[in-house]
This record gives C-alpha cells, sequence and structure tokens, in this order.
C-alpha cells in the first residue's frame, strides 16, 4: 500500500462488503456462541425474525413510511429557507453581518434540548417533530451555505465584470452556479443529520415512527426489534445518500474532477 | 484623439495594522491611440497589473482618473474587455457558453449570439470543441477561449494581464502569433501588460517601460517593425537591436527591485 493511490473498482466493492460481513460475523459470533446475555444483545437470526414479525404482524412499514415523511418534510423546509437565506447572506455583506452572529449562537443550541418545549407549543403531532428537525438543520445549512457562496473564486466574479455584468447577473450567472456541486453536498450532509433528529424526536412523546417502535421495544425488553430498527434507518440513510450522490453527479458533471 | 487616457493615476494601498501605507503605483500618464498595441513592461511588483485593474475599472485609483472616449472610467463594464493571467472560464459552461457569456448579459437574440460565438470560435481556432467544459481543456485552449470570449463583446479596448504567462514556450509564441493576426485583421486597441521583453517588442508598436516599485512609466518606446509580422522577426537585427536597449532599460529597474524590500 502506498498513499493516496487509488484502489480498483471491484477492490473497492470487495473490500467495503468485507467488512460488513466481518461485523456480522463477530456479531453472530458473540450471540450465538454465548458469550453475550441474550436479554441484552438480540442475535442476527432472532433480529431478522423480530423484523420479520414487525414488518408482517405489526405494520411497522408505516412507521418506517411516517418517519422518511418527518425526515424529509422538516428537511425540505429547511432547505426551502435556509438556502436562499445562505445565498443572500453570502452574497450580500450587510446581510450577512445583520444575521450572521444570531444564527451562530442559535446553532449552538441542542435541537433535542428544545423538545419539551415544543412539546409545549405544538403538542406531540407532526408539527412539533418538523419543527426539532427544522431547528436541527436551518442555522447549520444557512451558515455552510453562506460561506460556499461567500467562497465564490474572485477572478471568476471580476471576469464576469469586465464581460458586463451587473449585481444581479452576478449572482444569478456566477455565485449560484459556481456554489450549487457545494450546496447539494451540503444538502446531503444536513440530510444525514436530520435522520438522527428524528429518532430523537420519535423517542419522546410520539405514538407512531420507527424512533416510537424502538421505545415500546425498550419497554418489552426486544432487543432484536430495537437493533432491527437501527439497522433500518442505517440502510434508508445509505441509499438515499447513494441517491443523492448520483442526482449531483448527473446535475453538476463540470464539477468532477 | 486619443483613445484611452491615463491621467496622472495613483494607486496607494492602506498599511497594515497602522503600518505606513504602500505607494503601488506613482502618478502614471500614458494616451493609447485609436488601433495601438501597447506593451506594458516591467519587472513584477512595479504595479502593471494595478494599472491594468484600473483601467479595467476593478480597482479604484487613489489620484487620477482614465478616460475612455473622453468618459471617466468609474466602474468595470463590457466596453473593456480583460484577459487575466490565471484561467477564469466559467467552468460550469462549454466553451460555447463562454464566449456568449457577455452577448447573453446584453441580451442579445440566441442566433445572433451562435454567429458571433461561431466567429470567434473559428477566429481561435476551436472548431470542434464548442461543447467542451473549460476542465477538459489545456491551459492554451483555455487562454484562447477566454480571449474569444473577451473579443465577442467587441470592446472598445481589449486589456491583457500577462495572459500566456502560466502557459509553456511553444505555446506562448504560438498565442502571440495568434493574437497579433487578430490584431493585424481586426484592427483592435491592446494594453498588455507582461514582463517578457521579447514578448512585447514582437507584439506591440509601443512599448512602455515601467519603473521598480512604486512604479512609473520610465521610457516609452515606438517599435517600427512592419506588419503583418511573422514569426522570424525575432531572429532579425533590428529585432535584436530592440530587445537589447529594452533589455538594459528594464535590467536596471530589475536589480532596483530585487535590491529593495
Amino acid at each position: 500500500m502506498r498513499p493516496l493511490v487509488p484502489v480498483a473498482p471491484w477492490a473497492k466493492v470487495a473490500l467495503g462488503v468485507a467488512f460488513f460481513v466481518l461485523f456480522f460475523a463477530a456479531w453472530a459470533a458473540a450471540t450465538l456462541g454465548g458469550y453475550v446475555n441474550r436479554t441484552f444483545l438480540a442475535d442476527p437470526v432472532t433480529m431478522v425474525k423480530a423484523g420479520w414479525r414487525l414488518l408482517t404482524v405489526h405494520g411497522f412499514y408505516e412507521d418506517i413510511g411516517v418517519t422518511i415523511w418527518r425526515v424529509f418534510g422538516g428537511f425540505a423546509l429547511a432547505a426551502a429557507v435556509g438556502v436562499p437565506l445562505g445565498i443572500v447572506m453570502g452574497a450580500y455583506k450587510p446581510i450577512e453581518a445583520f444575521f450572521e452572529p444570531f444564527i451562530s449562537f442559535a446553532r449552538y443550541l441542542p435541537a433535542s434540548g428544545f423538545i419539551p418545549l415544543l412539546i409545549l407549543w405544538a403538542g406531540i403531532g407532526e408539527t412539533e417533530k418538523l419543527m426539532v428537525i427544522f431547528i436541527g438543520s436551518f442555522f447549520q445549512l444557512v451558515l455552510m451555505v453562506a460561506v460556499t457562496v461567500g467562497g465564490t473564486r474572485r477572478d471568476l466574479v471580476e471576469a464576469a465584470y469586465t464581460l458586463g455584468a451587473r449585481a444581479s447577473g452576478i449572482v444569478r450567472r456566477v455565485l449560484l452556479p459556481s456554489s450549487a456541486p457545494v450546496i447539494a453536498e451540503t444538502l446531503r450532509l444536513v440530510l444525514g443529520w436530520a435522520w438522527t433528529y428524528v429518532i430523537v424526536a420519535e423517542l419522546i412523546g410520539a405514538s407512531s415512527g420507527i424512533g416510537h417502535m424502538i421505545t415500546d421495544s425498550q419497554a418489552l425488553l426486544d432487543t432484536g426489534q430495537i437493533i432491527f430498527g437501527i439497522v433500518v434507518i442505517g440502510v434508508i440513510g445509505l441509499i438515499s445518500d447513494y441517491l443523492f450522490k448520483t442526482l449531483n453527479q448527473r446535475l453538476f458533471p463540470w464539477s468532477l474532477a | 484623439m486619443a483613445r484611452l487616457l491615463i491621467e496622472e493615476v495613483s494607486r496607494t494601498f492602506p498599511g497594515m495594522r497602522g503600518g505606513p501605507p504602500t505607494r503601488a503605483l506613482e502618478p502614471t500618464s500614458l494616451a493609447v491611440g485609436d488601433n495601438d498595441f501597447i506593451g506594458v513592461l516591467g519587472p513584477s511588483g512595479c504595479g502593471k497589473s494595478t494599472l491594468l485593474r484600473i483601467v479595467a475599472g476593478l480597482e479604484v485609483p487613489t489620484t487620477g482618473r482614465v478616460l475612455l472616449d473622453g468618459v471617466p472610467v468609474t466602474a468595470p463594464g463590457a466596453d473593456r474587455g480583460m484577459v487575466f493571467q490565471s484561467y477564469t472560464l466559467f467552468p460550469w459552461l462549454t466553451v460555447k457558453e463562454n464566449i456568449c457569456f457577455g452577448l447573453r448579459e446584453k441580451g442579445v437574440p440566441a442566433a445572433e449570439q451562435a454567429r458571433v460565438a461561431a466567429h470567434y470560435i473559428a477566429r481561435v481556432g476551436l472548431e470542434g470543441f464548442e461543447g467542451h467544459y473549460p476542465k477538459t481543456l489545456s491551459g492554451g485552449m483555455q487562454q484562447r477561449t477566454a480571449l474569444a470570449r473577451a473579443l465577442a463583446n467587441e470592446p472598445k479596448i481589449l486589456l491583457l494581464d500577462e495572459p500566456f504567462g502560466a502557459l509553456d514556450n511553444q505555446t506562448r509564441s504560438l498565442m502571440q502569433e495568434l493574437l497579433l493576426g487578430i490584431w493585424e485583421s481586426e484592427r483592435k486597441t491592446v494594453l498588455f501588460v507582461t514582463h517578457d521583453i521579447e514578448e512585447a517588442v514582437f507584439l506591440a508598436n509601443r512599448v512602455a517601460i515601467m519603473t521598480a516599485r512604486p512604479g512609473r512609466i520610465k521610457t516609452d518606446v515606438a517599435i517600427e517593425l512592419p506588419h503583418p509580422r511573422h514569426y522570424t522577426v525575432k531572429t532579425s537585427p533590428e529585432f535584436s537591436a530592440y530587445k537589447a536597449r529594452l533589455t538594459e532599460d528594464i535590467r536596471t529597474e530589475s536589480i532596483r527591485a530585487a535590491t529593495m524590500r
């Protein structure tokens, strides 16, 4: 192995799969071999059985659907407000000076800490779940978008000026297209965070969703179900991440190395 | 009448952390006639790029003013096309879209844009590369596109800030010939900044030599080599004589620049 030398495509897939296999083998060995008490950690077979029961008997796919809708709903709200605000902040420095200190403060406010307050304001319905995700992703998103737009190559901006572009042309035809791929990558990252916030929101005061199923299973000491719920989140995250990545590559072919 | 008048333009940068301000450019005057090709030659850091950026409107002079066709320059505009030393093509646009950037900004109809783009793509020899993104082009091709992009706007004056500085020697020679060919056939007015003496003599009909920082124009030499100039002119005795003279002038400035801190 030499530093930074790329790996062949087949080897990349094989190595990635190998770790999954190793991980599950170690888990199976620890649980099926009797080294770990079954009360605390279910074995893979029990997990799969528990998962099958959840899906066929308890209608777990409805919970999955509810959770996905919450994630994308909260994320879409945060993106719909955060991306435009980030763009104008990055482009126009007085606007940045106005919002930036507050947003820098607000992004350290823990979204999960707001849950009791949000339940008080909005009840335990969907609004509260969306608000948790919104608070968790919005402030981070705004700042990252603003930094991206503000970091646009100055020589490209100057070139556009010498070609006769005015302020609005600079924003629309230089700042936006040059930042678009990085903003898309930022959205991909923030979507990942939205997944952690939704589960936290569902652990407290929810009557549906993957997080709700996990708390219910805790009461029943059903570690198989808990692990299945966590694995489902991981799989959905992996799929949405892959789709996002593919979409970004399709949309911005010019930005690939 | 002069197309471009630079009148007592100077530039002083404010001092960092309460330090003394830095004077980048002494008050400098220069008149550029219609169809002139002026080479501005100077050691690095002499303020020649600052001068060009002031003409472009990208920087504001501390004193003095710049007049283009009698109108003072206050901001950048499409009437002064510029090619930079760094590669400044928009990476998200193809060669053709880059060339059309200024035309689109002006609201020129698409058919007219396509016609102008095709003309300049042919002029700089990039047929077949219209749909390519900049990252797939060599440095020389990128600078040819940048030149076409500036020309497509039909500016009153073309400002070139060491546009071939980052290219290898062979590509650079070819680019010089290409530029000279365009200037000879289309009679553009050009202000060209460089530190390459041979490049300045080969291309320009007047060379202004700048002093070491803080820069000002020290001498202004007319290059009376006949047009069209073929690259073989570079080996002629007349060419060598100009080169020797300018080398002597610039050498003293380079030594000053090197011994100053």
